[in-house]
């Protein structure tokens, strides 16, 4: 019951931020919400399953030129453009997603890089629908969401969404099949589970999210273009669920927060600033795999401990 | 006494204090389009040395120097949207400059028209930017329509046909070759050999240009890449003409390769360095006793949109006020290095666009416009 | 059409023999730790930065500059074996974060310390072209052919015939059964990275003369490399050499076919392909407790 207040409490303090934050600082939290979508569903894959992807943003990508080309080629309302835009990059989880499920462990990894390869290719060259690699502008906001106060209103519906859906699967007994899956599969298999059919079943779901985070991100930024949707970005939504701590309810958020946030206010010598971040994931890896949401529950439970 | 002295040294301080306008930069520092992006930053930190060494910016009376903020985009557009939010709204700059990526500037470009930033483009290439009916941007370079008609026009007259092309796949590269293609027509047009940013093997598209008999071909690729593809080239037995883009036409290109394997080749260019024009002779001049090498074609846009800012800035009478700043900038007509720079409704300027050939004794000679060629050495 | 097929061929051979020699730096450090190490592109790049660094700076002589390079890098693979992947065995999702953390530290640190525009090695006595029938190639591409040939036969004798090259067999097979036996596995480990690592080192020296020195300069033939590993067979030697062979050859001769902006999709698809009909890849084995 107190879990609850405190978070209903936290939602509320997150709807009112407009109210409180600079233009700036709201601009960052609509990214965080924005990449936190793909990365909950990144989780479900990595964290709960136990399925490292390595080209998950493409999914978004579908999504967001999906929605782009319905909204300014077919002249169709955004509400319409993002459902039919979520339903395919859905689609295109389980399709593609069937055939990954093939391979295991590294040939998975590679597997799905490579598509995520592919498909960036599509978005780059296509230049009749996805008007190539100099972008495709002209995206429009959300009606009724144009302004960024009411937009960041929006991403955050979408966000808790996304994690209204996670919690929801978590909870469930698919959730708990999930797990097993990547605990041990051929026990459950022994047990009867048709493994396929789970893992492409959140793939699916994955993608879907992803691409709820695709069209989202390009109506806030007005453009669609390939740079959005780059290995480079796939590989960053790995960090991010797993920084964040892949496996845990709150994973994406703090990874996406830590991700979007850190990078702005670190803006010193560029170089410098990557080397130290690379070193610090290594360093992560090493002694607190678990990441920020393993590191804080740590915190808790010694603060718990100490207090008895 | 004291106090008279504690007097002095206030107001000296006040004097001493020098009235800063804060200028927004975007452009890539890291990553694969870190070095044209270096030359970008060279004509911005020229032009506003040189602005501060004349005093500053002269706005209502008093002086400002110029103060750059510089952030690193890296062809992203989130980290595009963002740093424009943050010179907008943290910074409070009155205009911004530069970009590479047309993808990225895409997504500034729409947050400068939301706070009324102007928004001066000094690279990036795609034509459908400045087709969003956006008052805010502005773009000093020429688009990859207007490059293309210019080059379009020389190539027919020099009867090069068919023509092949071994381009960067990105928005630089295909939208030079998409260009090309529709201008040219499908019968004057050949092979097509796009390669990633990065890859530096073009053994397979130099396979299949010499099996294509072409009379020509084009390089979209910026100086590294080119130095490569041409080696490549003419190490394989290739005679067959080049064209380059505006990154071939500089002699620290020439010091990558050798007057061997470029002589002949064309390129078009945004200013010919050693043209005898003077405003074009001293810049070369002031580059290169700063930079110790020839400058770049981006380098001279970058300098000409940062000084067209602050003759902007003097005219509307402002370093604050990005309304006005945009107004003036609208009807401003300013001579610059790269050439006559006017913006039209959309925000277009329409530079010159010169076709260089290096010569066999690794001069340049100006061939295109007509009314402007000039022989080798003074290009 | 048929001189069109074979000449891209070629070039595909010579592309393929780069990612080859990436390759066969990774296969080892897998067959023996069983640790896919992303990173080794830009330890491959380092080799190629050390390698200028070397000729420029200490000596004049090419050859030299990349022996010491090799012997550079070496004890950085030692180093990194032992500080970061020794400790993250068998856990393959950290040990890819783990890898891409090494690859942004080293790419940015090589762009913090040499700028980033590309150096050219200049190497002029390998610049000479050698004609084959109506084509010519550079002296150094031959060279890089030459030396990966050279390397897999000095890395089968050595793998099939000392006593080394058979501990490390072993440890690959069965690291419990090479334990009983006496083998000290830790060491074999160390040993086949700080390998690995020299491989990676060479093939950047090789390359840097040809092409040029830049920070992304591993980055595609890390990616084509693994692609080939992949359809070869993960833990296999002759699997490497003629999964980037393949790779390379389909690359170049896709350009005939298809268009060209699709050339990556082309190699990727035909390792999909490939996988889905032999799963473990073309010289792969099933490892005991596989399913």
């Amino acid at each position: 019951m107190k879990r609850l207040v405190a978070l209903a409490a936290l939602v509320a303090a997150l709807y009112a931020v407009p109210a409180l934050a600079t233009p700036y600082l709201l601009h960052v939290m609509v990214l965080s919400c924005l990449y936190a979508i793909p990365a909950v569903g990144l989780n479900l894959m990595l964290g709960y399953t136990g399925l490292v992807s390595l080209g998950h943003i493409a999914f978004a990508g579908i999504g967001a030129y999906v929605a782009a080309w319905l909204m300014v080629d077919a002249r169709l309302g955004f509400w319409s453009a993002l459902a039919i835009a979520v339903a395919a990059s859905g689609l295109a989880g389980a399709l593609i997603g069937a055939i990954c499920l093939r391979f295991r462990s590294h040939f998975f990894m590679i597997v799905t890089l490579a598509f995520g390869l592919m498909l960036y290719s599509v978005m780059n060259n296509w230049d009749d629908v996805t008007r190539g690699a100099a972008g495709f502008p002209g995206i429009p906001r959300a009606p009724g969401f144009t302004t960024l106060e009411s937009f960041y209103r929006l991403a955050l519906s979408g966000a808790l969404l996304a994690f209204a859906i996670q919690w929801r699967v978590v909870r469930s007994d698919f959730g708990r099949i999930l797990l097993a899956l990547r605990q041990d599969e051929r026990l459950a298999l022994a047990k009867g589970v048709n493994a396929a059919l789970c893992k492409t079943a959140v793939f699916a779901l994955g993608s879907a999210l992803a691409g709820l985070g695709g069209v989202l991100l390009v109506s806030f930024l007005r453009v669609a273009a390939p740079a959005s949707f780059t290995l480079a970005e796939s590989i960053n939504a790995v960090l991010v669920v797993i920084v964040g701590g892949a496996g845990s309810l709150a994973g994406p958020a703090l990874g996406a927060l830590l991700f979007v946030a850190l990078p702005e206010y670190l803006r010193v010598a560029a170089e410098w600033r990557l080397v130290a971040f690379g070193v610090l994931l290594v360093l992560i890896m090493l002694f607190a795999p678990r990441g920020l949401a393993g590191l804080i529950a740590e915190g808790w439970r010694r603060v718990a401990r100490r207090s008895q | 006494m004291r106090l008279v002295i504690l007097l002095a040294a206030c107001i000296a301080a006040t004097a001493a204090a020098q009235d800063k306008v804060a200028v927004g930069i975007v452009t890539s520092l890291t990553g694969p389009m870190a070095p044209p992006g270096k030359f970008q930053m060279n004509g911005f930190n020229l032009a506003a040395e040189e602005i501060n060494g004349a005093g500053g910016i002269t706005v209502g009376g008093r002086k400002y120097m110029v103060d750059l903020k510089v952030y690193d985009t890296r062809a992203n557009p989130a980290e595009g949207a963002s740093a424009m939010q943050r010179l907008a709204t943290v910074d409070k700059v009155p205009v911004v400059l530069g970009e590479l990526h047309s993808g990225v500037a895409g997504a500034e470009a729409p947050v400068a028209q939301d706070y009324g930033v102007p928004l001066i483009l000094t690279v990036p290439t795609g034509p459908n930017l400045t087709e969003q009916g956006n008052r805010f941007l502005f773009r000093v370079n020429a688009s990859n329509d207007q490059l293309n008609l210019a080059l379009v026009d020389f190539i027919q007259k020099q009867g090069w046909a068919p023509l092949s092309f071994i381009a960067w796949n990105n928005d630089a590269g295909r939208g030079g070759v998409n260009g090309m293609k529709k201008l040219l027509g499908d019968a004057k047009t050949g092979y097509v050999g796009y390669f990633n940013v990065g890859e530096v093997d073009f053994s397979s598209h130099v396979s299949n240009i010499r099996a294509s008999n072409a009379r020509a071909v084009m390089l979209f690729m910026d100086e590294e890449p080119g130095s490569l593809a041409i080696k490549q080239l003419r190490d394989a037995g290739l005679k067959t003409q080049l064209i380059g883009t505006l990154a071939m036409g500089s002699d620290r290109f020439l010091k990558r390769l050798d007057a061997d394997r470029l002589a002949g080749m064309v390129q078009y260019n945004a200013f010919p360095p050693n043209a005898d024009t003077p405003r074009i002779r001293s810049f070369s001049e002031r580059y290169k006793k700063k930079f110790g090498e020839e400058a770049h074609g981006f380098a001279a846009q970058s300098y000409d949109g940062l000084m067209m800012a602050a003759a902007a800035m003097q005219k509307a009478g402002t370093v604050s006020d990005g309304k006005k700043l945009r107004d003036a900038l609208a009807g401003l007509e300013h001579d610059g290095v790269i050439g006559r720079i006017r913006f039209d409704a959309k925000g277009q300027a329409n530079p010159p666009v010169y076709v260089t050939q290096w010569c066999a004794n690794g001069m340049r000679r100006i061939l295109y416009p007509e009314s402007l060629k000039a022989d080798c050495g003074a290009g | 059409m048929a001189a069109a097929l074979l000449e891209q061929v070629i070039n595909g051979a010579m592309t393929g023999s780069v990612y080859v020699l990436v390759a066969l730096g990774m296969v080892l450090i897998y067959g023996v730790m069983h640790v896919l190490n992303f990173a080794h592109g830009v330890l491959f790049m380092l080799g190629g930065y050390l390698c200028h660094f070397f000729l420029t700076r200490l000596t004049g002589n090419y050859a030299l500059a990349v022996l010491l390079t090799m012997a550079a890098l070496a004890v950085v693979g030692a180093m990194l074996e032992r500080g970061v992947f020794r400790p993250l065995q068998g856990n393959l999702r950290n040990q890819v974060i783990a890898s891409l953390g090494l690859i942004l530290a080293l790419e940015n640190l090589a762009v913090a310390l040499w700028g980033p525009n590309a150096l050219q090695i200049k190497v002029p006595a390998t610049e000479r072209l050698v004609a084959l029938g109506e084509l010519r190639f550079p002296l150094q591409h031959l060279l890089i052919i030459g030396v990966t040939a050279a390397v897999v036969a000095a890395m089968f004798v050595f793998l099939k015939w000392s006593k080394f090259g058979t501990a490390l067999r072993a440890t690959s097979q069965d690291r419990n059964a090479a334990r009983v036996v006496g083998i000290p596995v830790e060491r074999m480990d160390v040993a086949s990275f700080a390998l690995g690592t020299a491989l990676a080192a060479l093939g950047g020296a090789l390359v840097g003369p040809l092409f040029l020195v830049f920070p992304q300069m591993g980055d595609a033939p890390m990616v084509k490399g693994l692609a080939g590993i992949l359809l070869g067979g993960m833990g296999s030697v002759p699997g490497a050499v003629v999964g980037g062979l393949i790779i390379g050859i389909a690359e170049s001769v896709s350009t005939l076919f298809l268009p060209t902006d699709y050339r990556d999709s082309v190699a990727f698809a035909i390792m999909v392909l490939i996988l889905l009909a032999r799963p473990r890849g073309l010289f792969g084995v099933r490892a005991r407790g596989e399913p």
